[in-house]
């Protein structure tokens, strides 16, 4: 397990009630959880608390063995790859030069960067497929491409898991598919991976483990054919739906019109 | 960086620095200004060794500063228009000056001091606005302190300067104006051995420049310390200006217009973004100071005037480029 | 009894008012009914003047500036004068009130003038200006003759102060800020005064009435003297950068003080002769 979650509860500064109560999760190698739940669940609430950028009010979060609050930061980076929901472009860089900014976990404010650092920037950028944008400016990329160069950047860090914050919202299906396919290759090759997502469907097929959230609490885990049934995700999503099974046993979530019926 | 492109950055400083020490009332040619340096007697060498010399050297400095200044700002706070002056600081200083002139206060560095003082009191005061819960600094809640410290401070100099019945305080904001007409050997040393200490400290964060550029988690999340890094940047750059306005007075638009031109000829990565920043803002302000001396000679126009007349038009200059 | 009627006639002549019509110094004409007998005069220089030709009993108001004469203290108050204070100033129930002739002060004239109360605008910057303003406050307050005797005064008194400029004319810096190190050109008063006084303004070049010099167009220039006339402690003679000028090195400086070397009037002779004694000291 390369980060854990035991009973963890947080809430922002002056807000009446916590955003995430009594939740725990487990993020370990090979294993791809995606985290899903409605708007204002508690999901982005997540991945700042196991990052340890939110302070708990109970319950620990523990990376590799050591409480995340004890963590330095650029160690830390070292261990885990985060990539929030947003980011701001403002002197737009070369896709060389930004994943170049992920070797910041090893290199730290002052040392010059070396041969191991150009290896571990090739080596992501390969990973990526993004090797042939090398020289692209970002503020020329397509979204799929922007979003696999952070992802480029986060593996330039050389983590051992990665905490990814709604990697594909507005990507066409395309660059979704191709992003998903890509984490689980990561994950596959040894990763652990956290991936919030908006999709219950991609979460379905690519995700080992499921994470429902809602009103900051965790309603359901398993794999997805546990987690997804008309059921939970029809009372926690407020709205009726049906499911039927893809070829490989994920479940796949329709979402009914008013008078529609499940088959 | 290319061979021929360093050449080229050391010829533009080189020139820059004669231009600096042939112009003037009296002009000079380059021979003269080296014989002047070597150190004879005559008049004009006089001049060139004992007030332009100095002088070019301290704009060269303090347009360096504050070019890295903005560079920096822009960075941490995230917003392309920030200017060491955002944070108070003018306001700050002219409070301070006009309050040592409304004194009295005795000697030389009176003025000076008070500048530096006030400046650091605004910035202080804008600091602690901007905290918000949890000791963090909010880049935007900063930027909007900055400008409402400034605008209280200057409203209570202007109250000063307007109920004093003295000429002196009344006059105060010819001292603001500034310019590096009473440049001194003495002035540059102190304005030197001061300024390398908050220079090395923002080379030091010029990566974590690039990360806090990014957004506040993106930056935690790629490991650093952002608290630590903005309250460094923050302290280091107003040292830097207040410094800035007690040697010459109130300069703007070197720390917005310089960066964002070298950034349009060179990568934006800060670690060699800064020392251009640096050498090409010193080359700005020398050449502004020329000018500032050669324009309605004998007399002297205010520098900060010349830098805002040429800043002003390549800043739109540069708008234009880069919407188009 | 002729003289007894004529001292009547006098008498009935100096009190009857009438209106005058007068041009004043902006190129507006204003009615005023003569003789004014309760001026308000918001220039330093035309409160000496109204004092000097017998008319300080008429003056009801003036400016925090106005220091001479002595006897201008128990006179109300009106601020700075350089922005007019319409309700202090009618406060005093004027019947002709005098400004400085500036942009600003025509919007103050106008209004003084729709309140019913008549307003000049007048330059009182050179000793050219003395004998036309005295001229015409005189008019205006029935003190002609007290006008023309003072106007002839100090046309004499001037010419006789006046120091013909030798061939070893103190070459004079007039420094009148020092930071940032100003000066004032040709045609400015005290730029008048020092000619007069047989120097020479180190910067007639110049036309601008005060700009920002740098030291270096000071040592180029070499002056014999430096002249200052601010309040305060000078200080820059001790300053570094001031060293290269020869005349800081060997402490050849004058200061004055007093409002006559502000402003013309009847006290610029002695102001001159003051400065020319100074010189004459100085390059001894």
């Amino acid at each position: 397990m390369i980060i854990e979650a035991r009973d963890v509860t947080a809430r922002y500064p002056r807000a009446a009630r916590p955003a995430l109560a009594g939740v725990s999760c487990g993020i370990a190698e090979g294993r791809l959880v995606a985290a899903v739940g409605p708007n204002g669940s508690g999901k982005t609430t997540l991945v700042r608390v196991l990052s340890g950028l939110l302070p708990l009010e109970g319950g620990s979060v523990v990376v590799t063995g050591r409480d995340v609050s004890a963590w330095p930061r650029q160690e830390l980076a070292r261990v885990v790859g985060v990539l929030p929901q947003r980011e701001d472009i403002l002197f737009p860089l070369r896709v060389d030069e930004t994943v170049m900014l992920g070797r910041y976990a090893h290199l730290g404010p002052l040392a010059a960067s070396g041969d191991a650092d150009r290896l571990a920037v090739q080596g992501a950028l390969e990973r990526c497929d993004v090797l042939g944008l090398a020289s692209r400016p970002v503020d020329a990329l397509s979204g799929g491409e922007w979003q696999r160069v952070r992802l480029a950047r986060a593996l330039a860090q050389q983590p051992r898991a990665l905490v990814l914050d709604e990697p594909t919202a507005s990507l066409d299906v395309r660059h979704e598919m191709e992003l998903f396919e890509l984490f689980r290759r990561l994950v596959d090759q040894g990763m652990a991976a956290l991936v919030i997502t908006h999709h219950l469907n991609l979460a379905a097929r690519f995700a080992d483990h499921i994470l429902l959230l809602s009103d900051g609490a965790l309603v359901a885990e398993g794999p997805p054919a546990q987690v997804l049934s008309r059921e939970i995700v029809g009372r926690v999503f407020e709205w009726p739906v049906a499911v039927t099974p893809w070829s490989d046993g994920s479940p796949q979530i329709v979402p009914l019109r008013p008078g529609e019926r499940a088959p | 960086m290319t061979r021929a492109r360093l050449a080229a950055l050391v010829l533009m400083v080189v020139v820059c620095l004669v231009a600096g020490l042939s112009a003037g009332t009296v002009p000079l040619s380059p021979a003269e200004v080296w014989a002047g340096l070597r150190g004879t007697d005559a008049p004009a060498a006089l001049i060139v060794r004992e007030l332009r010399a100095p002088r070019v050297l301290l704009a060269f400095l303090v347009g360096g500063s504050l070019a890295v200044c903005g560079a920096a700002l822009q960075a941490m706070i995230r917003n392309p228009l920030a200017e060491p002056y955002l944070l108070g600081l003018s306001g700050g200083a002219g409070l301070g000056a006009v309050l040592a002139i409304a004194t009295k206060a005795a000697g030389p560095w009176a003025i000076p001091l008070a500048a530096f003082v006030g400046a650091l009191g605004a910035v202080a005061l804008v600091y602690r606005l901007s905290l918000v819960v949890g000791r963090r600094l909010d880049p935007r809640v900063l930027l909007l302190s900055g400008v409402v410290v400034g605008s209280f401070f200057i409203a209570l100099m202007s109250s000063i300067m307007v109920l004093s019945d003295s000429a002196a305080t009344r006059n105060a904001f010819l001292w603001l104006l500034g310019g590096f007409g009473t440049s001194s050997w003495q002035s540059l040393a102190v304005f030197a051995v001061y300024a390398a200490i908050p220079l090395g400290f923002l080379a030091f964060k010029a990566r974590d420049l690039d990360l806090l550029a990014l957004g506040d988690e993106p930056a935690q999340h790629l490991g650093a310390d952002v608290n630590r890094a903005m309250r460094v940047v923050y302290v280091c750059t107003a040292l830097l200006t207040a410094a800035s306005v007690a040697a010459c007075g109130i300069i703007g638009f070197v720390g917005l217009v310089v960066p964002h031109a070298v950034r349009s000829v060179a990568r934006p990565i800060h670690r060699t973004l800064l020392p251009l920043v640096f050498l090409a803002g010193g080359c700005f302000l020398v050449l502004c100071d020329v000018v500032s001396r050669v324009a309605v000679r004998p007399l002297e126009l205010p520098v900060g005037v010349i830098t805002a007349l040429v800043g002003v038009p390549i800043f739109a200059l540069l708008l234009r480029r880069t919407l188009a | 009894m002729g003289l007894l009627l004529g001292v009547a006639a006098c008498r009935s002549h100096a009190a009857a008012p009438r209106r005058l019509a007068l041009v004043d110094d902006a190129g507006d004409t204003t009615l005023v009914a003569a003789p004014a007998s309760r001026v308000a005069s918001l220039i330093p220089a035309t409160t000496e003047l109204l004092f000097a030709i017998g008319s300080g009993d008429a003056v009801v108001g003036r400016t925090a500036w106005c220091d001479y004469p002595p006897a201008a203290a128990a006179i109300a108050n009106l601020g700075d004068g350089i922005s007019p204070n319409l309700e202090a100033i009618l406060a005093t129930h004027p019947d002709l009130v005098i400004l400085y002739n500036s942009t600003r002060n025509a919007e103050a004239a106008v209004q003084l003038r729709n309140a019913g109360v008549p307003a000049l605008r007048l330059n009182t910057d050179h000793l050219a200006d003395v004998g036309r303003v005295a001229r015409l406050l005189g008019r205006a307050t029935g003190h002609a003759r007290g006008a023309d005797s003072v106007a002839a005064t100090f046309d004499t008194a001037l010419a006789a102060a006046t120091v013909e400029p030798g061939p070893h004319a103190p070459k004079v810096l007039l420094l009148v800020w020092e930071q940032p190190p100003m000066t004032i050109g040709r045609g400015s008063f005290l730029s008048e005064l020092v000619e007069r006084a047989g120097g020479h303004n180190l910067f007639d070049d110049v036309t601008a009435s005060a700009g920002t010099v740098s030291i270096e167009a000071v040592a180029a220039r070499n002056p014999d003297l430096i002249l200052t006339a601010t309040e305060g402690p000078v200080s820059f003679i001790a300053r570094p950068e001031w060293q290269v000028v020869r005349a800081v090195r060997e402490r050849r400086l004058i200061r004055v003080s007093g409002s006559e070397f502000n402003r013309p009037g009847p006290r610029s002779a002695a102001a001159i002769r003051e400065l020319a004694e100074r010189f004459r000291e100085a390059v001894r």
